[in-house]
């Protein structure tokens, strides 16, 4: 008998898995094939940049890209014969095609414990997660006092996996030691960092783990009702998250009598409208009960005042995973996974410019090194890496000189970043770090809870400094208001949300500052990006004459002879960089834009807040660059003379204003 | 229990927020979201001070921080001074038309930041009273609309509230004033919905809208008099005068 897993997460849904696990079921119930098979659908393996996958078992042998076309040959050969079909394997950092997963150099240096069924078994299918030793922990911690359950979790030094890295059994023992009842167990899955998806993989591939681990919780502290907050884009999480919970109530696992114990608990979804605050613990209590998702001062903590004011535990649904886990092996086997300070697994989700994206789980304390060269293969395409953004909104971007610091709860908190929830988003030198600072601001404005002051009316007058500096109307003085405000922000705002906010500003401002004054002071965007700033030229000793920028321009700038050096009409030229991205001999080259000149006297910042509220062309951009032009203009190359103001009319700079707003 | 604020030792009960037991002290706190007949909402943080305990020391809220154990509060520090100063600051920049913002940045010595941004013809600050004095003294006919910087207060969808019933409470609670109420001799407007006011039957003033005093009826469970608090007050007098035959 063999099996044949076929992913069918979000991730491979997408790039079509549903075809190929029909094709299989259909063509493998046919006669033709002479091995018998079933086939399973499972949740994600991770490599989602390479699916659809597909995993032959018990040969171990593993297919990427496999498209329904693709199965016909599978079938006859790997499930006939036992032979690979070669086109289909991973091909190695040597070129050679490999067979297993353990082989791939994304999945060899991963030990998955939250992930250890995901990919595995089939989410829909409980006895399949039984067979997996599913409900063992939970029967195990029926066996045990609630205070031997809280003395593993201690043992564990699990802690909080959504970013904030409490304690989990100190957690646990606190709730349990206030005696008001009901108590209440909250499962949080409104994952919303930018790049993260590491509990959507969770709910969807094994959501019998989150599952046992709150049951197990709720044992602990003595709740009898539960929730799970999920997110309402993560459609397939919840549908799989109720199967999940209503077949477990049917089989006995929780419900009026949990494995028959006479305890109950009883476990719900709740799904969120997507506001990212709502991942904030307080503010998704304020959401379970139906009003208006804000966060209030933890200065009495939720394990004591939570839900309707009772006593809650509120984990994330990778710490939950982790608990059966800790439960079932022993907590002094997982405490020797990991770090001093952090103890056992994390999950990552490694995107943006590196060359394999996915999911991992690694143990605490690898290197960011390890992270992104060794499993991720480095920067696509063999560009110089810049940086990676790590923890989404709350984190930082961290260069290139701390790669080798081992990624914990602590230790990039101590520069300013976080390890977060374990969004890891890998940038190349073509990312521009005020923008990636501007991009993130210009997020938490719009999920911000609003409620206080300098979350709100700080995240606004940050996005208005950052963009002005992205247009090339920023100063000095802007860099020093933007970490007074940080500061403010940091120690003053209501929730962790606030407090984080500034971070991406502040760590590019402390690692990336040569690029905000190359903004500011040249108007140069070293990466190419802010289009007020960037023009693009062609290096003509380079350029081979292939015309793919001319192919590649919207908007008909690029020209040239074939295999003769082409040109860059900059009057044309609407800096969109599709041909720096069509180049492929890095020919397309960057500099600065010649800085409009300003009417006179607008350099002495006399305009003030009326010309930044005027329309775009009013002389809104006024403020403070021409003095600086004048002294940095050929500085920064400009091929056009810095005088020569008026010259691009009123008319051109708004057609280039509006051609910035659109694209945002 | 005693604790220090700015040197001067207090006397507290456990659990006593910051902000009471400085008040109580003749110890000055400025505030915009906090009043007295609310809980508090830790929204404004105008309210900062810095608290040193067990070796620690962080900037708290003190109209929700309970006081739970031995601690020194410095309410006009540094670093207190500096994040109010940007706090007020930030909020100048949201409602420039309040003068009680520009009053408080005056009185706290808030530095000046030219590059904000300024939000023309506003006074609101979004502290968040008039909702809370909707919910728990009238209908609940405002709310907070929107999140991130797009916040605002507003009926539901910008339209006349079904609800309202006109009460005021909202403008009377409102730090800067933001929320427009006008009257005539017989109506009164806001929130765009207009309503008959009511007089005292005996002197004249005014006692309230019809739907207040409906309101007013209904949670009482006995029709209502039509007069106004002194006119009762008066009358009460004479019944009882009467009765004792003074």
């Amino acid at each position: 008998m063999k099996t044949i897993r076929v992913c069918c997460d979000t991730g491979c849904l997408a790039s079509g898995s549903m075809k190929v696990a029909e094709e299989f079921e259909r063509l493998s119930a046919g006669s033709g094939v002479r091995v018998e098979c079933h086939v399973k659908r499972t949740g994600c393996n991770g490599f989602c940049e390479k699916g659809p996958l597909v995993t032959i078992l018990p040969d171990d042998i593993s297919y990427y890209q496999v498209k329904p076309s693709d199965v016909p040959e599978i079938l006859e050969k790997t499930i006939g014969k036992g032979e690979a079909v070669e086109r289909l394997l991973y091909r190695n950092d040597k070129g050679e095609r490999v067979l297993r997963q353990q082989d791939n150099p994304f999945y060899a240096p991963q030990l998955k414990i939250a992930l250890r069924n995901v990919g595995r078994i089939d989410p829909e299918n409980v006895d399949d997660y039984l067979e997996e030793g599913g409900y063992q922990a939970l029967k195990k911690a029926l066996g045990m006092t609630p205070g031997e359950i809280l003395d593993e979790m201690d043992v564990s030094g699990l802690r909080g996996r959504g970013g904030a890295g409490f304690p989990t059994g100190r957690k646990w023992r606190t709730a349990a030691g206030y005696d008001v009842f009901p108590k209440y167990v909250v499962c949080n899955g409104d994952e919303g960092d930018p790049g993260a998806f590491m509990d959507r993989s969770i709910l969807e591939g094994d959501p019998h783990s989150v599952i046992e681990g709150m049951a197990i919780c709720a044992l602990a502290i003595g709740a009898e009702e539960g929730f799970l907050y999920i997110r309402d884009e993560y459609s397939l999480a919840v549908e799989n998250f109720r199967a999940a919970i209503r077949v477990a109530e049917e089989r006995g696992f929780i419900g009026d009598s949990v494995m028959g114990s006479g305890k109950k608990l009883h476990l719900s979804v709740v799904r969120g409208g997507g506001a990212f605050v709502c991942g904030e613990s307080t503010a998704l209590m304020q959401s379970i009960e139906g009003k208006v998702g804000e966060p209030r001062a933890k200065y009495i903590r939720s394990v004591q005042r939570g839900l309707w004011d009772h006593p809650t535990v509120l984990n994330n649904v990778e710490t939950f995973a982790n608990v059966p886990y800790i439960i079932m092996h022993g907590a002094a086997g997982y405490a020797a996974i990991g770090t001093e300070g952090s103890k056992g697994t994390k999950v990552f989700t490694l995107v943006g410019k590196v060359r394999r994206t996915g999911l991992v789980e690694v143990p605490m304390g690898v290197t960011l090194r390890q992270l992104i060269y060794d499993i991720g293969g480095g920067v696509q395409n063999g560009r110089p890496f810049k940086a990676v953004q790590t923890g989404g909104p709350s984190g930082g971007c961290i260069p290139e000189s701390m790669m080798d610091l081992p990624v914990d709860f602590d230790t990039l908190k101590e520069y300013g970043a976080m390890m977060g929830s374990g969004g890891m988003i890998v940038m190349d030198d073509r990312s521009c770090m005020v923008e990636v600072a501007r991009y993130y601001v210009d997020f938490l404005c719009g999920e911000s809870c609003g409620k206080c002051t300098p979350c709100r009316e700080g995240l606004k007058q940050m996005l208005a400094i950052l963009e002005d500096i992205c247009h090339g109307r920023g100063t000095m003085e802007d860099l020093d208001l933007l970490e007074s405000l940080g500061e403010t922000m940091k120690d003053s705002s209501l929730c962790a949300l606030g407090q984080s906010a500034p971070n991406p500003v502040l760590t590019t401002l402390k690692y990336f500052r040569n690029e905000y004054e190359a903004h500011i002071l040249e108007h140069r965007c070293p990466a190419g990006v802010c289009k007020e700033l960037t023009s693009f030229y062609v290096d003509p000793d380079k350029c081979r004459g292939c015309s793919a920028c001319v192919r590649a321009c919207p908007v008909g700038a690029a020209s040239g002879e074939p295999r003769s050096p082409h040109k860059i009409d900059p009057d044309k030229c609407i800096s969109c960089g599709s041909c720096r991205e069509a180049c492929r001999f890095d020919a397309v080259l960057t500099k600065g834009k010649a800085v409009r000149k300003m009417k006179a006297g607008a350099g002495e910042n006399s305009s003030g807040n009326g010309a930044r509220d005027a329309a775009p062309g009013d002389g809104g951009f006024e403020r403070g660059t021409a003095a600086v032009s004048n002294e940095r203009g050929t500085a920064a190359g400009n091929e056009n003379s810095t005088e020569s103001g008026n010259g691009i009319g009123k008319a051109g700079f708004d057609a280039a204003m509006a051609e910035g707003r659109d694209g945002k | 229990m005693i604790i220090k604020i700015n040197g001067i030792p207090c006397e507290c009960e456990k659990g006593e927020f910051i902000l009471q037991i400085a008040r109580r002290n003749g110890i000055d706190i400025p505030t915009l979201c906090h009043h007295d007949a609310f809980a508090g909402q830790g929204s404004c943080r105008l309210c900062i001070v810095e608290l040193v305990a067990g070796g620690r020391s962080r900037i708290v809220v003190s109209c929700v921080y309970p006081v739970d154990r031995e601690c020194e509060i410095f309410t006009e520090n540094e670093r207190v001074r500096r994040q109010r100063g940007m706090i007020l600051r930030l909020l100048e920049a949201r409602a420039p038309e309040s003068t009680e913002i520009r009053a408080l940045c005056d009185k706290y010595g808030a530095p000046r930041f030219e590059r904000f941004v300024r939000v023309d013809g506003e006074k609101c600050v979004m502290c968040g009273l008039c909702v809370k004095a909707c919910a728990e003294l009238s209908v609940g006919a405002i709310s907070t609309v929107n999140r991130g910087v797009t916040k605002e207060i507003a009926t539901p969808y910008h339209e006349p509230s079904s609800v309202c019933i006109g009460c005021g409470s909202c403008a009377h609670v409102c730090p800067t004033g933001a929320i427009e109420m006008s009257e005539t001799r017989d109506s009164r407007r806001i929130w765009g919905k207009t309503f008959r006011l009511v007089r005292c039957s005996r002197c004249g003033a005014v006692i309230g809208t019809e739907e207040e005093l409906a309101m007013a009826a209904e949670r009482a469970g006995q029709e209502q008099d039509g007069l106004c608090n002194t006119c009762r007050q008066e009358r009460i007098a004479e019944v009882f005068a009467q009765s004792y035959g003074v």
